[in-house]
């Protein structure tokens, strides 16, 4: 009985060595999060996509620390500053862009207590998952919107790398189109390369001058050519980030981000709790990774009522790529009663129908 | 008494030595002054280097994973200087020889190491020897510059790289991202201690020693010598120097060459289009400031690691680009540029 | 072939190889001075992340523009002070300066990628429409381009100042005991040189793309020194060469727009090799046009 207060007394000690010292308890942040990225967290676009679901994910779990690099480069340069964050104590690192994959994939295998995501990959391992959005779909919803817009029914589209991805995601566009107006058509730029503004303001320019009135981009940052469309009266659709249409007061239509908060969220918790598995995970419109902007003051009421419809639709499941689907010069690629979905959206190398360019 | 030649030349090495660190400090204090205007705190930077450069066996390592292709394109500048060519191309000339040793690596995939590395070694040096045959040839035919020509070479080599890894080399399997497959682990430059340090290592101090032998022990080496003092002469006294220029040019793109082929089969372990942050004109600046010895090579590149290292760190912990590392490189260079050249004669 | 592809084409020619032309110019008053800056690359990037620096800060992209000049124009001097004061070698201080503006760049950037400018508004030509009015409605920098060689051309050629910018080019010991002093003229050029090259760089920025991004100029520095060679030392020349660059840049794209089948990649290299082409030739010629003292160090074949 003498014990109680000698109890009480190492009790309310220990308590107020916590409560003197806040910070110690908060000392050890739950997890350590790193985060590379390839470009500048401010460009409207791919990075700022990834910064702002990083953020939201910071928000969502008091005291997570959050170590981040930008403009590291897709080289062998990346490993070393993702060891660096390992070492500062990060236990779970986000690759964002597709060239980090291999590096992040060999410092996984060196650093087994520690999770990788990467985004747009395929590799697995038991402690390195990949994650992206299913573009391919959602883009066709972009596509209507611009089938509507569009009075010289010529679209056009500037592609960074004419990877299977992208070609997928102009065709998705010009099927949305068409599916609303059987007369527009996509011409494409491609700049050969994720990031050379001065090539995206020339293919900007380019697709303007051959009568575009509507331009969207599949590049890292839509900023140069929104910008470019803005300065001579196109309409604009943006991609990568919904926070593009600060860029296009006037001509912004619409456009497609990515959210990627409730996914990295729930990474950490898991990772914080100890259940991390690894996956492949691709979602979509509708499934928490991807969202359609907000529309522009230009758009009316109507066509805003059919994109939503569109997106609901691609969020219930609906592709646009059921055949039979001819490619732009006649041959039918995917055969009637076939789907393509999930990996073989990175198997495109021709364009559809309406499209003009050539995709190999 | 006069004092012994062992005591002059440690003399003049400490000399050296306190001046090289003289120059570095004096660097370090006005970038550190940079990095304190920008908000900063260079001290901590500073003191982060040295902890993970010399404290972390990773951080100790990635700096020979870095002198790597540093050593090489540095004797891909200093060869052609013994005869009075600057070549800028190490880039260009770097990509070449990526490029041929991908060529071999995808075509020869089924042979077994022992047969296919010493191949790639001779494709990565024949590709980049090539490369930089094109500007030796135009400048012994005395129709084009070779500072200009290598130069050029620099942004069609990539050109080329990305052509094939877009076109006839693209990966099957990763086909949303241009690269070639992955070599097999026959055509993998072996790594050593579960680091990244590689059998590049061996190769860059094989061509060192090399070019060192070449320089001072062989004959061609003082006709070399002879006709980076004055050409003209050397002509007269019967010097081929025509054929040098040549055989010069393809050596040191051949060395460049064989650090591209040593980040394609060591680090990469593909071709992809982003091979180097550039190697081959921070190789002119190490070979620069070693004033061409091989000895100097070595130290230069060791310094030109650290700093790089003193980036990884900027970035990591305080935010920075990497990309401002250059400017401590260029000042340290500046304050060697302005103190060396004053009465010397021009290089 | 339509028309808007031939107006496409020319209207991107001119507006790619304005930034190119500046810089190129500012590379000939140097040389024609004697002294080779490989550094134009990092002038070029200084030039436009000041200019898009300022430019954010005071909303004015003229403003950004005059900063841009500056800054080039600050930088050279240092380059100045290397080669002309300690009598560095040229060649190695140049790369350095490259890495210096590279860096440099990146760190005044750095606060403003993303941030959003006004750019250098464009000015159209009143009176025409149609297929016209994307072909002169270009920026102030567009327009004094070409005026702006004329103008160096006539600097070089037809005053005094040139005239002895040339002499010290070829050789400055003569024009030593004439009485000047030749450091102070190149000083004076590298200065001229290094305005032109921020001028240059500060189009891609303001005018061009309206971002900032490390590296963007993406090697046009190099280029601008081939087109000096290109141009045999002689401004009316460096238009050319700089609408040829220009224009080849901008074909491959506006053929893709149009729907024609170009590889980018093959497409890419055209400027470079007809670059190669006309240096080949040039050198075939066997006239050197370059200033004699060009470099101290020959910058020729022998």
């Amino acid at each position: 009985m003498a014990r109680i207060p000698l109890l009480l007394a190492a009790w309310a000690a220990l308590a107020s060595l916590f409560a003197a010292d806040p910070a110690a308890a908060q000392d050890k942040p739950p997890l350590t999060v790193g985060a590379i990225y390839v470009g500048s967290v401010n460009d409207y676009g791919y990075n700022r996509a990834m910064k702002d679901g990083l953020e939201e994910m910071k928000k969502n779990i008091p005291g997570l620390k959050l170590i981040e690099a930008e403009n590291v480069p897709e080289t062998a340069e990346s490993e070393r500053i993702m060891e660096g964050m390992i070492q500062q104590g990060a236990k779970l690192i986000f690759a964002t862009s597709f060239g980090h994959q291999q590096f992040a994939f060999n410092l996984a295998k060196a650093h087994p207590d520690v999770v990788f995501e990467h985004a747009g990959g395929w590799m697995q391992a038991p402690n390195f998952g990949n994650f992206f959005g299913a573009t391919q779909t959602a883009w066709y919803a972009m596509g209507v919107a611009a089938g509507k817009m569009t009075k010289s029914n010529t679209l056009g589209f500037v592609v960074g790398v004419p990877i299977g991805y992208a070609i997928g995601n102009v065709n998705a566009f010009e099927m949305g189109a068409r599916s609303v107006n059987p007369k527009a058509e996509t011409r494409v730029v491609v700049t050969g390369g994720w990031a050379d503004k001065a090539k995206e303001a020339a293919a900007a320019n380019a697709l303007i001058d051959q009568a575009a009135d509507v331009v969207t981009m599949h590049v890292d940052s839509p900023a140069t050519i929104i910008q470019i469309a803005e300065s001579r009266g196109a309409y604009s659709i943006g991609f990568q980030s919904i926070e593009a249409r600060a860029l296009a007061p006037k001509g912004w239509i619409t456009g497609l981000g990515f959210t990627w908060g409730p996914f990295m969220t729930a990474t950490a918790n898991a990772v914080i709790a100890g259940t991390f598995k690894p996956a492949m995970v691709r979602l979509g419109l509708g499934q928490g990774m991807m969202a359609v902007a907000p529309f522009g003051p230009a758009v009316p009421a109507d066509v805003q009522a059919l994109v939503t419809a569109a997106a609901d639709k691609i969020g219930k499941g609906f592709t646009p790529f059921t055949g039979p689907v001819a490619d732009n010069t006649g041959v039918v690629r995917i055969k009637d009663g076939e789907t393509w979905y999930g990996d073989k959206m990175g198997n495109f190398d021709w364009y559809v129908e309406g499209v003009i360019g050539k995709a190999k | 008494m006069p004092r012994s030649a062992a005591t002059l030349c440690l003399e003049s090495a400490l000399g050296a030595a306190s001046r090289a660190a003289l120059v570095t400090l004096v660097a370090l204090g006005a970038f550190a002054a940079l990095l304190t205007a920008a908000g900063k705190d260079p001290l901590k930077a500073y003191v982060d280097t040295i902890a993970y450069v010399f404290g972390n066996p990773y951080g100790f390592s990635e700096l020979l994973v870095r002198m790597i292709p540093l050593l090489l394109t540095a004797v891909a500048v200093a060869l052609p200087s013994r005869i009075g060519l600057i070549n800028v191309g190490g880039e260009g000339q770097l990509y070449m020889g990526a490029w041929l040793t991908t060529a071999g690596a995808l075509s020869l995939s089924d042979q077994p190491a022992y047969v296919l590395l010493p191949v790639l070694t001779l494709l990565g040096f024949v590709g980049g020897g090539l490369w930089a045959l094109i500007a030796g040839v135009l400048r012994a035919l005395r129709l084009v510059n070779e500072t200009i020509s290598t130069l050029l070479l620099n942004y069609v080599a990539p050109m080329i790289v990305g052509f094939f890894i877009f076109g006839p080399w693209r990966s099957p399997e990763s086909a949303s991202y241009p690269q070639s497959p992955a070599f097999v682990d026959a055509a993998r430059l072996p790594s050593f201690f579960h680091t990244r340090v590689n059998a590049g290592l061996f190769y860059a101090f094989v061509c060192l020693l090399l070019y060192w032998l070449l320089m001072t022990r062989t004959r061609w080496g003082l006709e070399m010598r002879a006709i980076g003092g004055n050409p003209e002469a050397a002509r007269q006294l019967g010097v081929p120097v025509f054929r040098i220029i040549l055989i010069v040019m393809f050596l040191a793109g051949g060395v460049a060459g064989l650090a591209g082929m040593v980040e394609v089969t060591a680090i990469q372990g593909r071709l992809v289009s982003e091979l180097s942050p550039g190697y081959g004109f921070i190789g002119f600046l190490v070979a620069w400031l070693a004033g061409t010895s091989a000895v100097g090579i070595v130290v230069m590149a060791f310094l030109f690691a650290v700093i790089s290292s003193v980036g990884d760190i900027l970035q990591i912990t305080q935010g920075l680009p990497f990309a401002v590392v250059n400017i401590l490189m260029a000042v340290i260079l500046f304050i060697v540029l302005a103190r060396r050249s004053v009465g010397s004669a021009a290089r | 072939m339509n028309a808007a592809l031939i107006a496409g084409v020319i209207a991107s020619s001119i507006l790619s190889g304005t930034s190119l032309l500046y810089a190129t110019l500012g590379e000939l008053v140097g040389e024609r001075a004697g002294i080779v800056n490989l550094g134009l690359e990092g002038i070029m990037l200084i030039g436009a992340a000041t200019g898009f620096a300022v430019a954010a800060l005071t909303g004015d992209p003229y403003v950004g523009l005059a900063a841009a000049a500056l800054a080039g124009g600050a930088v050279n001097l240092i380059f100045a002070y290397l080669v002309v004061g300690c009598r560095a070698n040229q060649l190695a201080t140049g790369l350095c300066l490259m890495f210096f503006g590279l860096g440099l760049s990146a760190l005044v950037g750095r606060p403003f990628v993303g941030a959003l400018i006004t750019g250098l508004p464009r000015m159209h030509l009143p009176g025409v429409g149609g297929a016209g009015a994307r072909l002169l409605s270009y920026d102030m920098l567009v327009y004094l381009a070409a005026p702006a060689a004329l103008f160096i051309w006539w600097l070089l050629f037809r005053t005094r100042w040139g005239l002895v910018v040339r002499a010290v080019g070829e050789s400055p010991a003569v024009v030593y005991a004439a009485g000047r002093r030749p450091a102070f003229v190149q000083y004076q050029a590298l200065a001229l040189a290094g305005l032109l090259g921020g001028i240059g760089g500060a189009h891609l920025s303001l005018a061009l793309t309206l971002t900032w991004a490390e590296g963007m100029t993406a090697g046009r520095g190099f280029i601008a020194i081939a087109l000096v060679i290109f141009a045999r030392w002689n401004p009316l020349w460096a238009i050319a060469g700089a609408l040829l660059f220009g224009g080849a840049e901008a074909l491959q794209l506006q053929l893709q727009a149009a729907g024609a089948d170009v590889s980018p990649f093959v497409m890419n290299m055209i400027p470079y090799l007809l670059t190669f082409l006309v240096l080949i030739l040039w050198g075939w010629n066997r006239q050197s046009a370059a200033p004699a003292a060009l470099g101290r160090t020959h910058f020729g074949v022998e």
